[in-house]
Order: structure tokens, then sequence, then C-alpha cells
């Protein structure tokens, strides 16, 4: 019936008869609605959005059904082509939109985005097409296969959205039913959401599942295998699943010989596929800011007395290795100037020269000297404690926790002091040599402060450099600066409305980033009400938020199982890194800044080489999410901490030597891991039933760990 | 989180067995056994809001039962109240575009604490004190109190050992630290008439004890004080008998 129906209106049209076939297609709307067009104006509340329908002619290929295509134009300025789906066989009749009825539409975004599914073929025969590709590609070349196999997951999810979105509810079931088990192993927590999505009205609410729709599925497929899927799906008739390939999937070619199941598993995994070529193709400059040259008045400057006349250069190695880079600008370095930084105060020299001093004694360490480990448990937290830091010369210790305080302790013999109040204040002596010793408050010292103001759990905690400041993010929605002089709260800072999930400080103070339930990771400056920049293109949550070392890289991980390198100077998206099957929760630079280490809840750790945007290794070890990862103050060591109790050392040196960076590797993004991980791992350390949080190494290469005794 | 408990007891009632293998069925294998009475009260809790909506929804439109169209327009109304979604993907990037748009502003040098405008921090004090005057000059008499409150303290205006001050003794009170060297006397209190009178005009005994104790004490200062306390006298009397009752809560304690 509905295809007589759609043969006379073509007829009609054909032979001009503008007005008859405007009143049958009107009528006929009130059909075609009940027979999943989509939006029913049984809706009573009205909003503006209209909504245009165009028939399209099925003269291309041999549908066997009717594919009604809503445009909808929304409220909102971008009143853009009325039809939203792009697909090129598709026209719009432009008498449709004069004259043709209104389709009244709540929520135009949401319907807008939905409407990507309209496309539809026979809904009875989407099992027969899937299971014609599957036997196709079973049946192909054993080097094909394993590229084609790809297709498997996304057509499979697309394909059910579309049922489930015309509301075929009981052939959406039985198609789920016959093909989960197919597909691969990592992408069963997404089948389990996508299993309770059985109406229509779930996928309205479910940003994650919409922002799957309207983002295109990438697959990274060679020139050879393509070739061979364009025909078999062009010449069999299955144009539903050529129009799901052309529609929603992106395929990235390649030239060169199939990539072997090995190093796809290693690739993929994440929400939106893997990454494009061009994607990882921007220039980033990861290399380290040049330290300024001061005078460092150290210790041993009386033997060096002799060689004050001396040229300059004599005096650099005693700088250490910070002042000791060649004069010449390194060209992988930002330029100083990049983004701007607060300049260097008289502490922050002081701190500075401590550190180098701290770092003339640090344990240089490596596979025959593993570092020891302190670790700090907290205890009687029950399950609480959600977040650590430790400040970088490891004098004080903040706990995040569940009930919303924030404590602070003091893991030196001195103790956290504040700021006399304003009365005692006005009794000091202000022009003492020691004043700044004697604003401190000596009666309400103490080795914890407890800090209060957040309305939920502290989920994220970070120290700044100058230990003068923390920052603390909540599930309020909100990140707070405290000032660790009064241990009182100085801001709020309201952008996120969701949950923040972590915040860390920039390496030079001033700036820091959120990261939260909104996708989206912001930057902020101590001074700015609002961010200053917002760096929006994950699918999902944004679980972990960390700053290169030279402040000019923000790294996100993110629930969609991405990683992905974030410019500030101007917020565009400079690397994704896909391969994680799981949600990342740990970022780690290495200290030169061209690595970075990421461990999720799949419980491996990958390395990335960030210049080259490829990835170099990866260690398995672990049995559960891995929270915590550090390297060594040199970039020696690696060390992982885990839920399941251990802290895991690995050989970062070893791992990150002779790296492929031949043209064909950086060409096609592919890469051969080699099995090492085993070697790698220079020891594991468990722990008696405590979760390991966080890992700090201190200056001198001792690491500290830290985590909530549990009790089970 | 506790050791799985999932397979309630045989008499676990319908509606737990379910929420059970709804939980089962998403994956989730751990939880403590509270997580369903509290999935069960949410659920029970969510259906009949929806549900009262729908029915309000359905009589405004004059039908005769409520039906899908009516608990469908419920839903969205409590979704967007309650359950709000994040925004979506398309307009994060437009804002975001707008916003990474503005370069990054200078940083202006040696400018102290680097801190959003006032307005924007918490740094102001947010409860303001309510002064009145009568509290002020009785907050300074209670400051001279702790030179003399050891006698105002041991001579409690209730019991009848005013009229008989030798009897009184010095019941020291731990909370007076200073005036030590008060508290080692014993003295008996007297009450000259002229004061009496005063004593007469106000009902405050505490601090015509202090009136009192004063002139046994050597020092211009204390004389001073308490002039200026007889002047405040009648102004202090309604803050007074407040003051009283701390005292007997302290004598509580003592005794």
């Amino acid at each position: 019936d509905r295809q007589t129906l759609v043969a006379v209106l073509q007829f009609l049209r054909r032979s001009n008869l503008r007005e008859s076939e405007e009143i049958l297609r009107r009528e006929a709307r009130l059909l075609g609605d009940d027979l999943g067009g989509g939006s029913a104006a049984a809706v009573a509340s009205s909003s503006p959005g209209v909504a245009a329908v165009a028939a399209v002619p099925p003269g291309k290929g041999t549908k066997c059904g009717v594919s009604f295509v809503f445009g909808g134009s929304t409220v909102k300025e971008r009143s853009a082509s009325p039809c939203l789906c792009v697909p090129c066989q598709l026209t719009v009749y432009q008498e449709d939109e004069v004259g043709g009825g209104v389709v009244v539409e709540d929520q135009p975004d949401v319907s807008a985005v939905l409407s990507a599914y309209n496309q539809q073929g026979d809904p009875t025969l989407y099992e027969e097409y899937y299971s014609g590709l599957k036997h196709f590609i079973e049946c192909s070349l054993d080097c094909h296969r394993a590229e084609l196999s790809q297709l498997f997951y996304p057509l499979f999810v697309h394909m059910y959205l579309e049922l489930v979105y015309n509301q075929h509810e009981s052939e959406a079931k039985s198609f789920f039913e016959r093909f989960h088990g197919d597909q691969e192993c990592y992408y069963q927590d997404d089948l389990r959401v996508l299993s309770s999505l059985t109406k229509k009205e779930h996928m309205k609410g479910n940003e994650t599942m919409l922002d799957f729709r309207t983002s295109k599925f990438v697959l990274r497929i060679s020139r050879d295998s393509y070739q061979l899927l364009k025909r078999h799906l062009q010449e069999k008739q299955n144009n539903q699943i050529w129009n799901i390939v052309q529609e929603h999937l992106y395929i990235d070619i390649f030239d060169g010989m199939p990539r072997s199941k090995q190093q796809i598993d290693a690739m993929v995994g994440s929400l939106a596929g893997e990454a494009k070529r061009e994607a990882n193709k921007a220039k980033v400059f990861f290399g380290l800011l040049k330290e300024p040259e001061f005078d460092v008045p150290l210790d041993d400057e009386d033997e060096e007395g002799e060689n004050e006349e001396g040229k300059p250069k004599k005096k650099k190695p005693k700088k250490d290795s910070v002042g000791s880079k060649s004069k010449k600008q390194d060209p992988n370095a930002p330029p100083q100037n990049r983004i701007p930084l607060p300049e260097l105060k008289d502490s922050d020299k002081l701190d500075k020269v401590m550190n180098m001093k701290e770092a003339a004694r640090r344990v240089r360490l490596g596979p025959e000297c593993l570092p020891s480990i302190c670790f700090y448990t907290f205890l009687n937290a029950y399950q609480g404690l959600t977040a650590v830091d430790i400040t970088d010369d490891s004098s004080m210790i903040v706990g995040g926790f569940a009930d919303s305080t924030v404590r602070v302790w003091s893991v030196t013999p001195k103790k956290l002091r504040s700021v006399k109040t304003a009365a005692d204040l006005s009794l000091i002596d202000k022009e003492s040599d020691d004043v700044l010793e004697r604003i401190m408050d000596e009666k309400t010292a103490s080795e914890l402060k407890i800090l209060y103001g957040h309305s939920g759990p502290v989920y994220g905690t970070s120290f700044s450099p100058d230990r003068n400041y923390l920052l603390s993010c909540s599930e309020d929605g909100t990140v707070r600066l405290w000032s660790l002089q009064t241990f009182t709260c100085l801001v709020g800072y309201k952008g996120h409305n969701y949950p923040v999930w972590d915040t860390q400080f920039s390496p030079y103070g001033y700036y820091f980033v959120s990261g939260g339930h909104d996708r989206v990771a912001r930057l902020w400056a101590t001074d700015h009400y609002q961010p200053l920049r917002i760096f929006a293109g994950h699918l999902a949550d944004v679980t972990c938020t960390r700053f290169h070392p030279n402040s000019n890289y923000i790294a996100t991980g993110s629930a969609d199982r991405t990683v992905r390198l974030w410019d500030v100077l101007n917020g565009n998206c400079v690397r994704i890194f896909t391969g994680h099957k799981g949600p990342i929760h740990s970022l780690a630079f290495s200290p030169n800044g061209r690595f970075l280490a990421t461990g999720a809840t799949d419980g491996r750790v990958l390395l990335w080489d960030i210049g080259h945007g490829l990835m170099v290794g990866e260690l398995k070890g672990h049995t559960d999410t891995i929270y915590a990862l550090r390297f060594s103050r040199d970039g020696e060591i690696l060390a992982s901490g885990s839920m399941d109790n251990t802290v895991r050392l690995w050989d970062a040196v070893k791992a990150f030597e002779d790296l492929e960076t031949d043209d064909f590797t950086t060409a096609t993004g592919h890469i051969n891991l080699p099995e090492n991980s085993q070697d790698l791992l220079l020891g594991t350390y468990m722990t008696k039933s405590t979760p390991v949080v966080h890992l700090h190494f201190t200056r001198r290469n001792l690491l500290l760990a830290a985590g909530a005794y549990s009790s089970q | 989180m506790e050791p799985a408990k999932m397979a309630s007891p045989k008499s676990a009632p319908k509606d737990a067995q379910v929420m059970a293998q709804i939980l089962k069925d998403m994956g989730i294998t751990e939880y403590e056994p509270r997580v369903i009475n509290q999935m069960l009260e949410f659920a029970y809790r969510y259906v009949t809001t929806i549900l009262e909506d729908a029915k309000i929804y359905s009589s405004h439109a004059k039908k005769s039962s409520v039906d899908a169209d009516d608990v469908r327009l419920a839903i969205q109304c409590r979704t967007d109240q309650s359950f709000t979604s994040p925004p979506p993907r398309d307009f994060l990037l437009d804002i975001a575009r707008q916003k990474n748009q503005t370069p990054l502003p200078l940083i202006k040098p040696y400018s102290g604490p680097r801190l959003p405008p006032d307005r924007y921090c918490l740094t102001a004090p947010n409860y303001r004190l309510k002064s009145l005057q009568k509290k002020v000059s009785s907050s300074a008499g209670r400051i001279t109190v702790p030179r003399l409150s050891v006698g105002a303290v041991s001579s409690r205006p209730s019991t009848p050992t005013l009229g008989t001050p030798s009897a009184q003794t010095v019941s020291v009170s731990t909370k007076v630290g200073t005036p030590v060297s008060l508290t080692g006397q014993r003295f008996t209190v007297q009450i000259p008439s002229s004061q009496a009178a005063v004593k007469s005009a106000t009902p405050t005994t505490p601090t015509v004890q202090n009136v009192l104790i004063n002139p046994s004490l050597i020092g211009p200062k204390n004389i001073l004080i308490t002039t200026n306390m007889v002047s405040s006298q009648n102004t202090a009397n309604e803050s007074n008998p407040l003051k009283r009752k701390h005292e007997d809560d302290d004598d509580y304690d003592n005794l």
C-alpha cells in the first residue's frame, strides 16, 4: 500500500499536478506517521521548530521502502538548509518547503540529530543484510578479513539504532539477540548500554549515543580491502548497508599492506573508531621551555671562586642539567612567549634553587637501582577517599573525600600554620626581619587542616607549584581555590554545571584545567571567573586532565576511551590517541615532554609518542583500573598504581628506545608493538588490600604512594 | 563495596527479585544490599510522579482515561526538570569556537594574589554582627569582670547569702584564670548601705557585688571602673538578667 502511494505521488509530480500531489501527501502523512516516520503531532507542547517533509523518489537502486527525510530547521541562528541529512542521493524539492505541512517538533536540536536516522529500508530485511555481509567477510581472504571485520561493530550499532528510532521494536530486539554475540569482547560494555535502549524515547536522553550518531565512526582500511568491499556492496543490491557506510562511517583509506588482527586490536576500542590520520598531523611543540638562568648561590660556590673570572660557560655544569641546554632554541620547544606565563617571583626563584640543590642529591634510578617506595595509607576513610595530591617538594599531602571535605596534612615535622587574624596582625612589629614568621599563628598550628565548602564528593585536588593555593573539584560542579596561608576558600569557579572529575594546576601556576561530565575540559586562570578556553570534542565525560610540562598543551582522557591533546593557545585538538578499551583514568607526561603514558580501566598502560602521534608501547600486567601513573624525575622509570593493590615499576628508557619512525609508519600510523611487557616490568609491589590512588616521586627520586585502606 | 550479596533470600518480595535481575542484566555484580531498596524506592517515586502528572494532563485534555500520550508528555516535562543532561555536542563546539577565538589575556606583573574581582570571590564576610549600644557597654563591663568575677561568681544572687556575706565561701570558679591573687583570698562581703540604695534600684546583684568588691581591692583604677559601671548600671539592665542566667549555669557546674 505504501508503495502504491509513493508511485501515485511520483506520477502526480511528474505530471505537474502539484496541488493534488500536496493534498494527497498531506493526507498520506497521517498514514506515514503511523508507519514510523518519527515525530508525531500528538505532542501537545508546541515549539517553534518547523520541519518540512521531502519525499525521495525511490528511483535509485531497488529500495523497497520509502524514505521520508525530515529536515528540521531549528529555532537558533543557524537556520541552515532544511535538509540535515547530507547523503548525496537524496534531493529536496522546493515545493515541499513552501507548501508542505508543518509537523511540530519539540526539541528541535534533538530531532535534528535523530533525523539522521530516518532513512530506512524494510526492517525485516536488516537481518538479511547483516548476515549477508557477515558471510561475505568471512569468506574473504585472510589478509582482508581482519580489516573488514572492523565494519561489524559500527554497522551493527547503527542498524540497531535505526530500527529502534523507527520504532520497530521487535525487529530491533531480534536483530540484537542474533548478532550481539559476534562482536568483539571489548565492546561488551557499550552493547550492554545499547541493550537497554529499546524505544525511541530512550535515545533522547542519552547524550553519548546521540554524539555517536552524529560523529562519523572512523575506520582505517587498506585500499585493496576497501575496493573489495565496495564492489561487493554495490553489486549486491544491499544499498541499505552501503547507505549506512556512506553516511555514518568514515573510511580512511591508505595504500599498503592490510593490517593484521593484532595491529588492529591494538588501535581500536574507542567510541568513535580510530583517529583519522590527519587528526594527528599538526605540529606539536613538545619540547620544554628554557629555564631562566640566574645566579645560583650554591654551597660549593667557594670552590668556584677561582673560576669567577673564567668564562661563564664553566659555571653552567654547576647549574645542573637545568640551565645547561645549548643557547640554540630547541626546534621542538615552543617560543617562550607563545602563551603568557606569570613572571618568577623571588619566592619562586628560591624554590628553584632548593629544587636544584635537591636535584644534585637525586638518586639515579635504573633497572639496577630501583626506588624505595613509601606508602601513605589513609585509615578509617571508609571508601571515602576520592582524590589525593602531594606538593612538588613533598611537604604536604591533601585528600579529597566523599563527604565533601578536603583535608590537608603536613608530612614533615613542620606544622601547618595559618596567618593570624587581623586583630593580632596589627600588634606585630612590621619592621622586624622575620615578619613572615611572625604573621603566622602558632596557637592554631596543627598537622591537619580541614577545609569545608564543597557540597558533594571531591573528585580532584591539585596543589599550586608555589604551594600557596589548592584547587579542588567536586560533584557539585564547582572548582574551588583555597588559600594555604589562611586555609579558607577564596573562589568558586562555576562553569561546569555537572560533576567535575579532575583538575590540575599548570606547572607554572596561574592556569588550571578542569574536566567533567559535560564532556568538555576548560582552561581557567585564577583571576578570571570564566574559563579562558573550552576544549570540546570528546563524546563522553572527560575523566582526566593533565598539563604538558611546557604548559602549552593539555592532555585529556575520557570515558569515550580516547586521549586528546589540546593546544592551549587556540583550543584546537592536535592529537587523538585511540587504543584503550575502557575509560581512561590516569595520564602522565614524561619529564622531557616527548611521551605520554595513559592508564585505563582495561589494566593496560599505553605509551604514546607525541611528536609523531603514534603508539609506541603497551605495558600489560595490571589486572584492574590504573589510577596512578608517574614518571621518575629524570624519566627513567615509570611507576603505575592500580586498584589491584599493586604498584608496578617499568623501565621507561628501554620502552622508548629504538622507535620505528620511518616514513611508512608515520604516514599510515601502523605500529608493530613488541610483546615486551615482561621485559620492561622491573618490579611488582603489593599492598595489603589498599588500592593505589596516587604516586609521586620526590625530588630525590623516592617514590611516594597513597591510598585508602579498604578492609576487604 | 561489600562483597556480592546479590542472591537475595528466598523470602525477598518479587519487586526486589526483579530489581536484582535488572542489576545483573546491566552488568552490576557487586553492590550493597541497600542498593536494591534505594532503587525500588526511586522507581516507585518516579513512576507515581509521572502517573500523577499524566492524570493531570489527561483531565486537562478532557479525556476519559490516561493514555500513552499523556504519559509521554509527563515524562518529557519531568525530564527537563529533574534529569537535565549536558548540552549537545554541536552547541558545545559552537561555544568552544567562540571562546577559543579570543587570545589569552596578558598577565600583569607584580600584582599580588591573582584573584577575580571581589564580587566573584568568596573572601568577603558573609555575616554581619548585630551590635547594640547596650551590648557594647555590658561587654565593656564584662571585660573588667574577670578581675572581679571571682566575687561575682561566688556570690549567688538568688541565694540569700547576700544578707549573710560572712557565710559566703568563695567558690573559686575554674574559668577565671587570670586573677590568681584574688582567688586565694576569702573575703567577706559587706554591703554598705549607700550602695544598697543602688542595689534596690537594680535587681542585678552581680553588678552590685562588683561594686562592692571593688573598694576592697586596692587600686584607683578599679574605682574608676566601678563608676563606669554604676553609670551604666541602668542601661545594662536587660543584658544583666541574661548574664545572670549564664552564671546560674556556671553555678550548677561548680556545685
